[in-house]
Formats: structure tokens, sequence, C-alpha cells
């Protein structure tokens, strides 16, 4: 079917239209405001070139200690969080994928249906499971014998639990789109390999994986994109803390817009923050990708 | 074809744009339907006491045919408030002086000579905070210092001092190990128990226009947290974000690890929570001298007057709201949410009914050694990094040394300087 021009125009235009006033303006706007002394509630106080992107990266001084804090700890829970998140999701998409197709139906909804679930939401649930005195956890390593653990205040505790609370919430979103990129694997493959006398592992690393490879590239990006937005679980289950470890770069650029009324270094941060995340995902996409 | 093409393009981009727009419902200038000038006040009363204040906002309402008070309680209302446009906002008082430099916020004495009001109406601790030398900057509404709720099955008589708690404490633990005194929690309330300790030991923490942290004194004085939770064991370890509220909450049964403290140092906001869980068994007191003199940390509540207010009519009304606010009947349902009034003639109300408000009255004996937070620019900011890193290694770290501590200090006071010189000039 052939959908005329002017048609095409007119499906297409809202959504650049929406693209350029919700993401192209506010960047825009976003780098001038980046380069002003600028309050929040005082408005404009005048050009000062790169003077904030100065002051965060220079070390030294309060912006850049906020913002290497900030960035060293959001750096780590990427580097935690990524792996699993595609791994795990993949993981319960060949288990789902692999049980007879009326049951299929109940395990994707158990497994997505966290993702509905807000973020205050799940913070509450996490934060009593891991709370140190008395929490559920805990409570359950003491009946079987182990002594209890200070998952919010201790490290590397505290990011254990910050980590399950995010894959909980979020696994089942990765997990449709695996499930959807399994369901598009053509399954002669699959009979062919069984008549050579393929094991699972060979089905997978030959069939399965080379299959749904695009979908594993665009899952490990959407995933590092994610993690480096963490804010709600660390402001709601350990509040940055211990010892300000959890803090994460959202977390600091909101304190420098909304607590600090700066507005200037706040949104160059936030540029650099996005600068980074475009060289991390870039660099992805490169390697994963320069094969072909 | 063309031609309907693009009515249907610019109707698509004015509902875009539309829906962009506004959104900031009755504006400044904002009338209801019956003609009644609209006062948006914005507070944070999102806990149990914000229904007391609904009460009052609600009597208001009643009582007018001219101006009605339209209220927003938000949990996070100060993001709200640089963001939104408000007629009347509620400041907590360590932040008032920020909020007066930074200009968000005006001179309110003209619409509290309107009221009926004057400083002179208020206890010295709330006049204080709101008296500056360019003017008044907001009406005090109360001040919530930290509070004891102690249980009076665990323990009948409200520990005093450092040994009290000590004894309690041991005494507790012959009956079972999992008991303690009393919670000192590693976040949550950290700087109430920084500056209660500095308080209570005469520890001046200002310099010029910055918190000065880097003093032996300060050392030594924190270091009494790490006794209490490691030498003397009169609060347990690794009581995490509110864990004094928590492990005074708790219960300690056979078989079960939580741990449980006879008494809470902690804010008056947990009132409806304790008062709902040990009934008659709850106790209110003074918190215990844990240094060498008499003092007390909180902060306290203020009704402060945006910068943006500029319409007569509007101070008129806001004016109104606190002539009806500040009398002394419909102000006592303030104090009945727990909150303790700076207001002079609703204090003397509290102190004649105590036992009609417990922890009002037991909350105004405390005005006499309340030391609240200095006036500084950005205070909340300036002591940061003491309460946010030094504080949760204070209660954290066995065998954490002075000199240790005092290296942390001198990092402290470093970023507060800082900080302090970000002040509009």
């Amino acid at each position: 079917m052939r959908i005329s021009r002017t048609w095409s125009i007119t499906l297409f235009l809202p959504f650049l239209i929406c693209f350029i006033l919700f993401l192209v303006l506010p960047l825009l706007y976003g780098l001038y405001i980046s380069m002003h002394s600028w309050s929040v509630f005082g408005g404009n106080g005048g050009f000062v070139g790169l003077d904030n992107y100065t002051a965060i990266l220079t070390p030294g001084n309060i912006y850049s200690n906020a913002f290497y804090l900030g960035l060293k700890n959001t750096l780590i829970f990427v580097a935690i969080s990524v792996i699993p998140l595609v791994i795990i999701s993949l993981g319960l998409a060949l288990l789902v994928d692999s049980i007879p197709d009326k049951l299929k139906v109940y395990f994707r909804t158990i497994f997505f249906i966290s993702y509905a679930v807000s973020v205050t939401a799940v913070s509450a649930i996490f934060k009593w499971l891991f709370t140190g005195n008395g929490g559920y956890v805990n409570n359950v390593l003491n009946t079987m014998g182990f002594s209890s653990i200070n998952w919010l205040n201790e490290q590397p505790y505290a990011w254990v639990a910050i980590l399950i609370a995010t894959i909980w919430w979020t696994i089942g979103f990765n997990m449709i789109l695996f499930i959807n990129a399994l369901d598009e694997v053509d399954q002669t493959m699959y009979e062919a390999a069984s008549l050579d006398g393929a094991n699972w592992w060979k089905k997978f690393s030959y069939i399965t994986f080379p299959s749904i490879k695009g979908v594993f590239v665009f899952l490990t990006i959407v995933s590092v994109i994610a993690s480096f937005n963490l804010y709600g679980q660390t402001l709601l289950i350990t509040a940055g803390g211990p010892t300000q470890s959890t803090q994460s770069l959202i977390m600091i650029i909101q304190q420098m817009v909304f607590t600090q009324n700066n507005l200037g270094v706040g949104s160059a941060m936030a540029i650099v923050m996005g600068l980074i995340m475009v060289i991390i995902v870039a660099t992805q996409y490169f390697y994963s990708f320069r094969n072909e | 074809m063309k031609k309907k093409f693009f009515l249907a393009m610019l109707l698509m981009i004015a509902m875009i744009l539309s829906a962009c727009g506004g959104g900031g419902g009755s504006g400044s200038s904002g009338q209801t339907a019956d003609g009644k000038i609209v006062i948006k006040y914005i507070n944070g009363f999102t806990g149990g006491d914000g229904d007391f204040m609904k009460k009052i906002t609600d009597g208001f309402n009643e009582s007018q045919d001219k101006y009605v008070v339209e209220e927003s309680q938000e949990k996070d209302h100060y993001t709200k408030f640089k963001t939104g446009n408000y007629d009347l906002v509620v400041i907590h008082t360590d932040l008032l002086d920020t909020y007066r430099q930074d200009k968000m916020i005006q001179d309110i004495s003209g619409v509290m000579e309107t009221a009926g009001l004057s400083p002179e109406d208020f206890h010295p601790v709330g006049k204080d905070y709101v008296s500056f030398d360019d003017g008044v900057f907001a009406v005090p509404l109360d001040i919530h210092p930290m509070t004891m709720f102690f249980n009076k099955k665990l323990s009948p008589e409200a520990p005093a001092t450092y040994d009290d708690l000590k004894t309690l404490s041991a005494t507790l633990q012959q009956e079972d190990p999992n008991m303690f005194a009393t919670g000192i929690p590693s976040a949550g309330l950290g700087e109430w128990f920084i500056m209660t300790m500095a308080s209570q030991n005469g520890i001046n923490l200002v310099e010029g226009n910055h918190m000065n942290f880097s003093q032996e004194k300060l050392a030594d004085a924190l270091m009494t947290y790490n006794d209490m939770i490691f030498k003397d064991k009169i609060s347990p370890p690794g009581l995490g974000l509110d864990g004094e509220f928590q492990a005074f909450m708790k219960q300690v049964d056979e078989g079960n690890s939580s741990m449980q403290t006879a008494t809470a140092l902690t804010g008056p906001w947990y009132y409806g929570a304790v008062k709902e869980t040990y009934g008659d068994d709850l106790g209110i007191a003074s918190v215990p001298q844990l240094g060498t003199q008499p003092g007390v940390y909180g902060a306290g509540h203020t009704l402060a007057l945006p910068a943006s207010v500029q319409d007569d009519e509007k101070k008129a009304g806001i004016a109104e709201f606190l002539k009806y606010m500040y009398t002394p009947e419909n102000l006592l349902n303030w104090a009945d949410s727990g909150q303790a009034p700076t207001h002079l003639a609703t204090m003397e109300l509290v102190e004649q009914e105590a036992e009609k408000y417990p922890l009002s009255a037991q909350n105004i004996k405390q005005f006499e050694s309340f030391k609240g937070a200095p006036k500084l620019y950005q205070y909340r900011e300036q002591v940061r990094y003491v309460v946010e890193n030094i504080y949760p290694k204070v209660v954290g770290e066995e065998g954490m040394t002075k000199e240790a501590l005092m290296a942390e200090l001198e990092s402290a006071t470093d970023q507060a300087k800082q900080v302090a010189e970000t002040a509009p000039q």
C-alpha cells in the first residue's frame, strides 16, 4: 500500500513538532542557560561564557566536587546495573519463550506488571524489605541462622539493594522486547540445527543471538541511558547515603537547580552529562556493529 | 486539498501550543466565578499536621464572602513555589535568610500591620527569626524543636541526662540485649543531632558569613554520639534513615532480632504515629542534657509574602487571612496538631490547657533553651557536607578518631565558606 506524500507529511508532522518543542528547543535553551548566571527565581543574571563549565570541570571547588561525586556514583551504578538488566531479562525471555503458549501470557504479565508500579511505591517496598533494623530480608536471614546486614547504611550493600530494586522494577520492559524479538526468529533454522545435532548453546550462539542482536544492542543502549538517569530509587531508598555514596548526578543537578538556585551551573552539569552519555552510547554502537 | 491540509496543520500546531502553555490555574490576579479574590497558599504540610492547617483555611473560607484561600499541600513545596505563582508561602526558619537575599520574598510588615499583628506579638524565638535589618520577612508560625518521646512501660520517668540514659540502657539490656535507651540515626535528623550537641556544649559555629566546623570542641562534642553507640551502648549501631523513630516503634519479641528503644529524640511530626501506637503509655519530655548545658535544636515554620505579590487587594486578603489565623482560638488548631505556636496569646491558651495540647505545651517549655539555625545564606548547603558525610561516619564507624574527624571538619568549613561566597552581592 502506498501512502500519499500529503498523508505521510500529515502523519509525521506532529512527531516533528513535538520533537522540536520538547527536545530540540529545551536542549538549545539549556545550552544558552548554561552560559549564563541564572537563578530559578531571579532569572538571567548575565552572560558568563564557559565559566560554569570551567567551575564544574576544574577540581577543588564545591561545584566540581559535587559534579565528580555524582558522576562517579552514577558510573558505578551504570557499571553494575547494565549487564544484569540485559542478561537477566534475556534469560527470563528465553525461559518464558520455552514454556507452552497457553502459560506464556501469564508469565509475561507477572514479570511485566512491576514495570507499571511507580518509583515511589517501589522504593517504599524495598526500603521496608531492606531496612537494617527488623526489615523483612534481615528477618529471613536471621531465621536461616545468618546475621543481619546493614543494607541501606553500608556499602556495597546499599548498591546491592538499589540494584535489586531497579532490576525488579524495570526488568519487565526489557523482557517483553526480547520475547517479541524471539518470536520473530525463523523456527525452521532450529529444526535444521536439530537435524544437524546442535545442542542448546550452539542454537543460541548461531541462531538465536544473531537474530536478536539488534534488540540486544538497543536494550543495552537504553539500559545505559536509564541507569544514567538514576534518581528516584536513591532519593527515596537511601537518600543518597551512606556518606553521599549513592548520590547520583541527577540528584546533584536537582540540588544545584532547586536548592542552590543555580540554574546556570545545573544546566552546564546536565549538558556535560548528556555529552558523556552520547560518547558512551556512540562507542557502544560503534563496537556492536563494527564487523557489519 | 492544499488549503485543507494547511488548515489541519495550523489547527494541530495551535492545539499543541495551547497544551504547552497555561496550566497555572488561577494566577495571582485570579478570581473565582462568584467574584471572590483567590489567595494561593502553598505549604509542605503533607503529614498529619496538614489536616489541622486545612481546618484553619476551611474555617477562614467559610467566614468569607470576599476572599478565598486555595491551599496546596505539597511534599516538595519549595520547588513548586519557585516554579509557580503563589501569594503566600510557608518557609522554614533556616531558609528565610536565603529566600530574603535571593529576593524571593518581601517585607511583610505592612500586611502584618493591616492584620493587626506586630513582631512583639510573638515569643522572641519566633520574632528574632523573621526580623532583619531591612524589614520583617515573615510571620512566625511555630517552632518545632527536637522532642523526646518515651515508652512509659520501659522507662516510667523521662531520662534527663547522659547518665540517666546510660543507666536505662544497662537496665533494659539485662532483660533483653536488643533493647536500648535511645536511638541515634545515621541519617534524617543528622543536622538536629549535630546542632543539639553543639548547642549543649556552648559552641558557636558561626564565623562571619559562614559555618566554622573546624573546632576541637565540636569534634569532642560529636564524639559523644560515637561513645553512646560503641562505648556506652546507649543506642544500637547501624540505625539508618529515621532510625531513631523506627527503633522506638519496633517491638522486641522472642526470636526477633529487631532493636527496640525506650525513647526517641525526634521531630514532633511523628506525634500522631507514636500516640496511636503507645496511647496512654506515651510520655513526652524535653531532650536530655547530653553536653555541659541545656540546649535543643530544631526548626520552625513561618508565613512569607512572595516578592511577586504587588496587588493591594491581594495583600488586603492575605492580611484578612492572617488576622483569622492568628486569632488564638483558630491558631489552637495548629497546637492540636502537636506544633508549638510562637504567638504569645495562643501560647498562653496552650499552657492553660496543657493536658489537651501535651506536645505543644512540652515544646513551649523548650523555647527557653532553643537555639535554631543561624541566619546565613544557603545555610542548608553550608551544613550539607557535615550532615551527609561526616555525621554518618561519626555514628557509623567504631574506632573513629578525633584526628580523622578534625580533618573532615576542616573540609566541611572550606565548603561552607565557598557556599557563603555565592551570596548575591
